[in-house]
């Protein structure tokens, strides 16, 4: 359950080249638009592949997903592969619904999310200019 | 709404007040205002009372008559009107004369009872009280030798001296004169507005001066030597603000007991933009016909038959005899005003009025003058233009109808009703879309050379810098920015209308203005600039191509106006997109989304704002009910709340995440597609043995669909990109049964998720 919004930062690591974002607890406009300028600093920096994590992530809305269209938009555009991991019966759901699972795939926890990225051939390093929206 | 428990206020003393002071809203200001003149070290001289049509300006100064009534010891007030039944100068003065002794007397014997039944002059010297009673009967005698002697001025003089001859013998009064635009029509050789004007200003007594505001300055100026009223203060009565007429309904709604809802108190005060008088009519009459109000259709039927036959029908009947007693005339009048009315832009030539009422110049310019003084028309020396207000209009076209079209009566009725009710909505739409608006106009009001943060200005620049940062963070950054622009002193903002009608057509008032001002001192031609701004209505970032038809628009406005130098800025609610931003900078124009405009004002004027939500007690076991205030993702309540309300009834684990899921997008959708006027989404949960019914509401306007162009021209669909308005469809997917509904005022939403299916 989802007791508060969590205000803190998103939190994101790097793997190698591999950056992964750290979802907060519940996924609307603010925090979308967190992962979302998260996600494209880390293309801006020359990550190669992104993994969203969703483990904190209890509750997702229609305006959040809509967000992580513009990072499946970014992603393709720096032909990075994205994954989402450790996605939630609801949130899958929703994603299913709004057709984010035909442009991204999605891992049952991090380590498969790494694993599957560790299988494909990561692109050059192509940088995406930043602040550039859709 | 009951009303049965609201207000229990003690009934008080009324003398001239024609309704319980309780119920006289809004005013509190103005009454302080008048009644503050009744002790001699006060600071003004008078007041000049400058009065819309039916703002209730007689009734402030009856109250004010009967506050200072109640005022032992201080100044006797003494109320007067004007009326237009009135022959002659020397009538209205003679009157005058005997309604200020009845008054004087009454407030220094304390007895207010023959206030409205005034005893014959010679009577009231006996009346008097024992340190009135010499000059009383001195004035008295005089004043019927005055008369005898057939002197018109010295007994116009005479009478309206009294109040100061009075207070040198120790009898001060607060002389309160009503309705001073009727002074005009009285015969005579004798300037009575300018008599006034004199005894107000050279006398030791205080004098309130009220009529209608396009008619009192006219009355007192004076002619070629016009009158300052030095010492007179000023009061503008016009309609009551919204929340006070708001409060007027509720309190008229208890003392007649009438019922009504939020819905329809808002309708009422939209259909009569705050006159007191119309309100109050309208109540009274669903009063009377103890009819309850708590639909539209209720409304706009008590709103018909005031407007062809209550008081309302009464009022403007009782305007158009005065304007032209004969029957003939009035009929050829109402024909001309209906045609004008349907004429685009309402206007219609002079000449046109003087053909068409076979009236010689004499009769036509007061004619004209006087439909101008009442507002019901605006004469500019050369043409007539009819007034907009939609009460008088219906009133215009059912009254040609019936009397010039003789149609029969049941017909012009149900029509009038049928195309009241349909216009209803719109009216709360034009009512939800003006309190949405992002308030352009008073924001460049209080631009005054300040120095603000470059990027709230730019929202590429904001949103490159402050996109998916909390509030608390961005106003860090803006205070630390160091680039920064300098705004100009805007001296004067108004409506984008006012300088080009045009721009009706294609947006609100009050999302388009025109602002004049200096951008750097001294104040010269180099230094001077116009900013011109426009709100997009755009649910996402605005795109390229609108954002470049309102770039075109704004600079075609500044080209037609001849404005010499001028900024562009666009506002829209979500910004702009990365082409549109581009195209921006290229036009040289500022761009602010919402949150910008919002951290500009907190800039310009801090001032805290705030919401707070209210949750509702269950009102049987099962069932519940919440309110809870849009935004601040209080959607995650409601949420939890549906989900133990849910548990009750043992629904699976995934069948609450839908439910939850569903709610979230419910309470989204009332929050983005209505421009909700209290901005709360009422939620109601009922348990069933094999089901829950959630339903979802919001008072509002209900937001065009994606897949129409905006009002303002935009295509929905380049905006939306495909990535919104999924809403809807979500909860059709996660729920069982779906009910999407507009009601009067608003849309509900009911979804049923059942146990087993």
């Amino acid at each position: 359950m989802v007791d508060s919004h969590d205000r803190s930062p998103v939190r994101s690591e790097r793997s190698g080249d591999i950056a992964v974002i750290y979802a907060s607890d519940y996924l609307n406009k603010l925090s979308g638009e967190r992962i979302e300028r998260e996600c494209r600093a880390a293309l801006a920096v020359g990550c190669r592949a992104l993994v969203v994590d969703f483990k904190n992530t209890g509750l997702v809305n229609s305006i959040g997903v809509s967000i992580m269209l513009g990072v499946i938009d970014a992603a393709e555009r720096a032909r990075a592969p994205l994954v989402f991991s450790n996605v939630n019966a609801q949130a899958a759901q929703l994603f299913e619904i709004l057709g984010l699972t035909l442009h991204a795939s999605l891992a049952a926890d991090e380590q498969a999310a790494l694993r599957l990225l560790s299988d494909v051939n990561l692109p050059e390093h192509r940088p995406l200019a930043v602040g550039k929206h859709t | 709404m009951s009303t049965d428990n609201l207000f229990k206020a003690a009934p008080a003393k009324r003398i001239l007040g024609r309704i319980a002071p309780e119920n006289f809203i809004g005013r509190s200001e103005h009454l302080r205002e008048i009644t503050a003149l009744a002790p001699a070290t006060s600071p003004r001289s008078g007041l000049l009372v400058h009065a819309a049509p039916a703002a209730g300006a007689s009734e402030l100064l009856r109250q004010a008559y009967d506050k200072l009534f109640q005022q032992r010891g201080a100044a006797s007030p003494v109320y007067f009107a004007f009326t237009r039944h009135e022959q002659t100068v020397v009538a209205a003065a003679r009157r005058f004369l005997h309604t200020f002794l009845t008054q004087l007397v009454a407030h220094r014997r304390a007895d207010a009872s023959f206030v409205n039944a005034p005893p014959a002059l010679r009577d009231l010297i006996d009346l008097a009280d024992p340190s009135d009673y010499e000059w009383i009967e001195r004035l008295v005698m005089t004043y019927e030798r005055t008369r005898e002697g057939g002197d018109e001025l010295a007994l116009v003089r005479l009478c309206f001296g009294a109040p100061a001859l009075a207070a040198a013998r120790g009898a001060r009064s607060v002389v309160l004169l009503d309705e001073i635009q009727n002074v005009e029509k009285l015969g005579g050789e004798i300037e009575l507005g300018n008599e006034i004007a004199q005894v107000s200003m050279h006398g030791e007594v205080p004098f309130v001066l009220c009529g209608l505001r396009r008619g009192l300055l006219d009355e007192l100026s004076g002619g070629n030597a016009p009158h300052r009223f030095d010492g007179f203060g000023t009061i503008h009565l016009e309609g009551l603000k919204e929340a006070d007429a708001r409060t007027l309904v509720e309190r008229l709604a208890f003392t007649e007991r009438v019922s009504i809802n939020d819905e329809t108190r808002d309708l009422i005060v939209q259909l009569f933009g705050g006159s007191p008088f119309y309100i109050a009519s309208f109540m009274y009459s669903a009063h009377r016909d103890n009819v309850s109000l708590t639909s539209f259709l209720e409304c706009q039927k008590i709103y018909v038959d005031e407007i062809l036959g209550g008081r309302i029908n009464r009022r403007f009947n009782s305007i158009l005899e005065e304007v032209t007693p004969s029957h003939t005339t009035r009929r050829a009048l109402i024909r001309l005003l209906h045609d004008a009315a349907t004429n685009a832009g309402g206007k219609s030539p002079v000449e046109a009025w003087r053909r068409r009422l076979e009236l010689e110049p004499d009769e036509l310019y007061p004619l004209m003058f006087a439909l101008h003084v009442r507002e019901l028309a605006s004469f500019n020396a050369t043409f007539m233009e009819i007034g907009t207000e939609n009460l008088w209009r219906d009133y215009l076209r059912a009254s040609y109808r019936l009397q010039v079209a003789a149609e029969p009566r049941a017909l012009v009725v149900a029509d009038t009703l049928v195309e009241t009710l349909k216009r209803a909505p719109q009216t709360m739409a034009r009512h939800y879309r003006r309190a949405a608006a992002l308030n352009l106009r008073e924001l460049l009001a209080r631009f005054d050379a300040q120095r603000v943060a470059a990027s709230l200005l730019h929202y590429d620049r904001f949103s490159r810098i402050y996109r998916g940062i909390e509030t608390e963070e961005i106003e860090l950054g803006l205070d630390a920015e160091t680039d920064l622009i300098r705004l100009p002193q805007i001296v004067h903002a108004s409506s984008c209308a006012a300088f080009h009608p045009a721009m009706l057509l294609v947006c609100d008032e009050e999302r388009c203005a025109v602002a004049h001002g200096f951008d750097a001192m001294p104040y010269t031609d180099a230094n001077e600039v116009v900013w011109l701004t426009a709100e997009i209505d755009s649910k996402l970032e605005a795109g390229r191509a609108v954002t470049e038809v309102w770039c075109d628009r704004l600079a075609q406005v500044g080209a037609s106006c001849g404005f010499k130098r001028f900024k562009l800025w666009l506002a829209a609610p979500e910004g702009f997109s990365a082409e549109a931003s581009e195209l921006l900078n290229e036009r040289g124009a500022f761009s602010s989304s919402r949150q910008q405009l919002e951290l500009l004002t907190a800039r310009l004027s801090p001032e805290a704002a705030g919401g707070a939500g209210a949750v509702a007690g269950a009102d049987a076991p099962d069932e519940f009910e919440m309110v809870i205030p849009m935004g601040s993702d209080t959607e995650l309540i409601a949420a939890h709340t549906v989900e133990q309300i849910a548990r009750r009834l043992d629904f699976p684990a995934e069948a609450i995440n839908q439910i939850k899921t569903a709610l979230i997008e419910a309470c989204i959708n009332a929050a983005e597609h209505s421009l909700s006027p209290d901005r709360k989404i009422y939620q109601r949960f009922r348990l069933e043995s094999d089901k829950l019914v959630v339903t979802v509401s919001s008072r509002g306007l209900i937001v065009p669909s994606p897949t129409n162009a905006g009002a303002n021209g935009n295509d929905a669909r380049e905006e939306n990109n495909g990535r919104r308005g999924w809403g809807l469809k979500l909860i059709r997917t996660l729920m069982d049964e779906v009910e999407f509904e507009r009601v009067d005022d608003g849309t509900r939403l009911r979804m049923t998720k059942y146990l087993h299916r």
